[in-house]
């Protein structure tokens, strides 16, 4: 049989395989990437709104502050859904968990006297705990993830109305500023970052007053730093590290994966674990902000992150998808929902208005990327 | 034929679900170097006695051994360690991921430390192209999706993997199946020369015209049980596709096919052997 | 909703001597409490849709009624020296929180906007900044919940605000509380919901006993608090009555 190997082409060993590699454009490989589409729709919304909103200031700092600070407390949490559900999962029960977070927190601080960092590692070890659990469950009975958090979505929200009005007799607690002053911990959580640079900017005159007569913008929020930070790192981790690459082969095919020794039962149950901790770092970020928790926060935000992830690219069915992308899916929705209050729509069509530029946002991007895979 | 220590070695092996015997008795070795046909018609245990050996079930009965020693998996990575590469029907390829990424998946090379440990890009996509070109395939671009290649090509991308990966012992679960006969013999020419770099193959199969012309030895399996395995020049290709059809069946469909069969195995015997996935004949 | 619809048709089944009934939605509502006056059980209604219930049979309300409440807001807000305000409603489609701003618009008789936003208190909080950067003339907010009253007064007082502008929200919360005697907020609209919960149960049991129930509503609400008054309410809502 080795006679016939003459007749196939001969492997082309003279060629040197670094210089193949570099045949490819580089616009090519974008055109690949799962983020296009994404960026096509944001800038498609930005577009929008740089037109609707023109001569508001919704494009000064103060404007670009607002609504990035919506979209990052999504953003936050999208990240974390966007790698689960490259990972081939969904957890439904990330609204509930920002919920119970927030109880979690609030209560052994304000009622029990425990200081802010105790608090909010019980929290975190709790919401560890929560991945943990839906990961097994999902790993161990094979049901669909859907169900499982479903089921979650329940018990948390359940939990925190049920802890709240045993424990206090209230759905709310608020008070937690009084408990922040000195903790180092909670001040991750909390504040602006580079006031000094902005206020440099304000004293140059860059920066106008707003309706108070202070300077629009004093700093950059926390919470977007966070956003950025858990957008960078998950980036890094899919992209260069093998647990990213054991991410994508979880998610593509988990039974291949396990065949070529991926532990994908591990895989799954950490990223369950990061939705949960990101819920708790949102739950972090939104307590020390307004100073309160409530069981109702974090409603429906299961959902929006889902959206948001999707908008960025990644496949419902999983094995696909991108960090970057569930960030731009993520400043799609801050974009909107806080664009309508520049545009001078009546706010009573405020949920038409963000359904209807979501789609076209996801109408844009299917298109844009059906575009580039003809392009190949 | 030789008198080396097997490297892979099944000695009275069962396997039990429940009240349903999957495997009974199953006693087969292979030496490295060698390639032995597992053959059997569906239902036969072939998956069964694959998913033994690669170490996704546990066997209920019996030993395995490897160079000699015992062994146990746990799960398949402690197989994969132990050198048992396993390339599945599935091909444990993913259609969306790269070349690369699938190539190196659950094996990643990385470079750095601590957390700034990552996967070393540049010597993973060297490394693919490499193995790549050196089965013949040319790959312009190593993160291109393996969805993009041929079923041929991503066969030889499993195997390829599992021999860069350095297996002892290479599991093929019906690699040409569901391939053209082009396609088919690109593997075939590629199971030859990993047993020509010493490896020792298990290839299942229920096409005897793809497992003769590489195969060293074949073992025949029949609804859990082993029929026995045989040196290639102790039987023949009709010995063996009678075998595997078993008595009654065969018979019935002897007298029709006898002389159709009988013509296209002299002209196997003349052709080269990469013809022989042209005959009709192949589906038994 | 359809699960309130569910709980309230099961409490007629189960034939009690009198309905206590949030009143929360007409269509969904209604019918069920129709079934109930038809079978004699006496219902009152509590703290929304005292307007609506007696059609379908109700005896009487107890509560404040919120279109009533919305409207007094806008003139106690206007004798305050406020020319425009904003309602902030985070969730359209509540008829009860409808109603506050329908009646708060119509009291400030178009000189008033609506500002619809969702549930998250950091959304609320950039939308009422959002709005008040385009309309620099607005000096009276109105929140129609504790939800949306945190975070509007977190804003005011991030841009140190607070006196600016004339500050007033329904339904009362320690955090508002404290904002009331601080100063910090203006007034906080009240319905006094301790009385909803005990009156009803007192009137259907005197109904029981001795068929003795009040001719007309009762107007639970709305009672106003301010920072004269907050003080005492602070202790009273600690004992859980306010």
């Amino acid at each position: 049989m080795q006679s016939n190997t003459s007749s196939k082409p001969a492997p082309h060993s003279s060629e040197k395989p670094d210089e193949r590699i570099q045949r490819v454009p580089f616009w090519k490989k974008a055109l690949s990437r799962p983020e296009l589409g994404a960026l096509a729709g944001t800038v498609l919304v930005l577009a929008f709104f740089i037109v609707a909103a023109s001569g508001t200031g919704m494009f000064t700092p103060a404007g670009i502050v607002n609504f990035l600070e919506v979209a990052a407390q999504l953003g936050i949490i999208a990240t974390a859904a966007a790698l689960l559900m490259i990972g081939g999962e969904f957890d439904l029960s990330i609204g509930s968990m920002i919920g119970l977070a927030g109880i979690l927190i609030a209560i052994p601080a304000v009622e029990y006297g425990w200081p802010l960092w105790a608090a909010i590692l019980l929290a975190f070890s709790c919401a560890g705990l929560v991945g943990w659990i839906n990961g097994n469950l999902v790993n161990k009975t094979g049901l669909p993830s859907f169900i499982v958090t479903l089921g979650f979505l329940f018990i948390l929200r359940g939990l925190a109305i049920g802890i709240s009005r045993l424990l206090t007799g209230r759905t709310q607690i608020g008070g937690i500023h009084e408990h922040m002053q000195g903790d180092w911990f909670a001040a991750l959580f909390s504040g602006e970052v580079a006031t000094g640079l902005f206020s440099w900017m304000a004293a140059q005159g860059w920066i106008a007053t707003n309706f108070a007569g202070n300077p629009l913008v004093t700093g950059i929020p926390v919470s977007i730093v966070w956003w950025l930070g858990l957008t960078a790192v998950a980036t890094w981790v899919l992209l260069c590290t093998p647990y990213g690459n054991w991410i994508f082969a979880s998610g593509g095919d988990a039974n291949a994966a396990r065949n070529s020794g991926v532990p994908v039962r591990r895989v799954k149950i950490s990223l369950f674990m990061f939705t949960a901790f990101s819920a708790t770092i949102f739950a972090c970020l939104q307590v020390m902000d307004t100073g309160s928790a409530d069981t109702i926060r974090g409603l429906l935000k299961e959902l929006e992150a889902i959206i948001a992830v999707v908008i960025g690219g990644a496949l419902l069915t999983g094995g696909y998808g991108s960090a970057i992308g569930a960030a731009l899916g993520a400043l799609i929705f801050g974009l909107v929902q806080m664009g309508i209050f520049y545009t001078g729509v009546n706010t009573d069509w405020f949920q038409v208005f963000l359904g209807v530029m979501l789609l076209v946002a996801v109408l844009f991007n299917n298109f844009m990327r059906k575009k580039a895979m003809e392009a190949k | 034929m030789s008198k080396r220590t097997p490297m892979i070695e099944m000695r009275h092996v069962s396997k039990h679900f429940g009240s349903v015997i999957a495997l009974s008795d199953i006693s087969m070795a292979v030496c490295s170097g060698e390639v032995m046909c597992l053959l059997g018609d569906n239902g036969a245990g072939k998956s069964t006695l694959i998913k033994t050996l690669s170490g996704v079930h546990r066997p209920t009965d019996g030993q395995m051994l490897l160079n000699g020693e015992e062994v146990s998996f746990k799960s398949p990575a402690y197989a994969l360690d132990a050198g048992i590469a396993t390339v599945f029907q599935d091909l444990a390829m993913i259609p969306l991921m790269s070349i690369t990424r699938n190539f190196f998946m659950g094996r990643e090379p990385t470079t750095g430390w601590g957390l700034f440990k990552r996967i070393d890009w540049k010597r993973a996509d060297r490394i693919a192209m490499q193995e790549m070109s050196k089965i013949g395939i040319d790959v312009r671009d190593p993160s291109q999706p393996v969805g993009t290649l041929s079923g041929g090509e991503r066969q030889c991308v499993a195997i390829a993997r599992a021999v860069y990966f350095g297996a002892k012992v290479l599991i093929l679960d019906e690699p040409t199946s569901a391939l053209g006969v082009k396609q088919a013999s690109v593997v075939l020419r590629y199971i030859a020369k990993a047993r020509a770099d010493g490896l020792a193959v298990i290839f299942i199969t229920h096409n005897v015209h793809h497992a003769y012309p590489v195969a060293d030895a074949f073992t025949l399996l029949k609804r859990g049980g082993s029929l026995g395995s045989f040196r290639k020049e102790d039987i023949s290709r009709e010995e063996v596709l009678n075998m595997m059809a078993g008595g009654a069946e065969l018979e019935s469909l002897d007298a029709e096919l006898a002389e159709f069969q009988h013509t296209d195995q002299e002209d196997q015997r003349s052709a080269r052997p990469e013809a022989a996935p042209q005959n009709q004949a192949s589906s038994v | 909703m359809a699960k309130m619809q569910q709980l309230v048709e099961a409490a007629v089944a189960s034939n009690p001597d009198g309905l206590i009934v949030s009143f929360t939605d007409e269509d969904a509502l209604g019918r069920i409490v129709q079934k109930a006056t038809n079978n004699g059980i006496p219902v009152i209604t509590i703290n929304s849709g005292g307007d609506v219930a007696r059609k379908y049979g109700a005896r009487l309300h107890v509560g404040q009624s919120e279109y009533e409440a919305g409207k007094q807001a806008a003139e106690r807000m206007q004798e305050m020296g406020v020319k425009k305000a904003v309602c902030v409603n985070h969730e359209q489609g509540n008829q009860g929180l409808d109603q506050r701003c329908d009646g708060f618009l119509k009291g400030f008789d178009g000189n008033a906007e609506q500002l619809a936003t969702t549930y998250d208190p950091t959304a609320i909080r950039n939308a009422v900044v959002a709005y008040l950067n385009e309309h620099k003339d607005v000096r009276g907010i109105l929140t129609l919940g504790t939800l949306a009253a945190e975070p509007m007064l977190q804003a005011m007082r991030e841009q140190g605000a607070t006196d600016m502008f004339t500050l007033a929200t329904f339904d009362l919360s320690p955090g508002i509380l404290q904002a009331l005697e601080k100063g910090d907020m203006d007034f906080a609209i009240d319905q006094q919901q301790y009385l909803q919960g005990y009156l009803p149960v007192m009137f259907l049991d005197q109904y029981a006993k001795h068929g003795l129930l009040p001719a007309g509503d009762v107007p639970t609400g709305p009672g106003f608090v301010t920072q004269e008054n907050a003080a005492q309410v602070i202790k009273l809502s600690q004992q859980g009555i306010r």
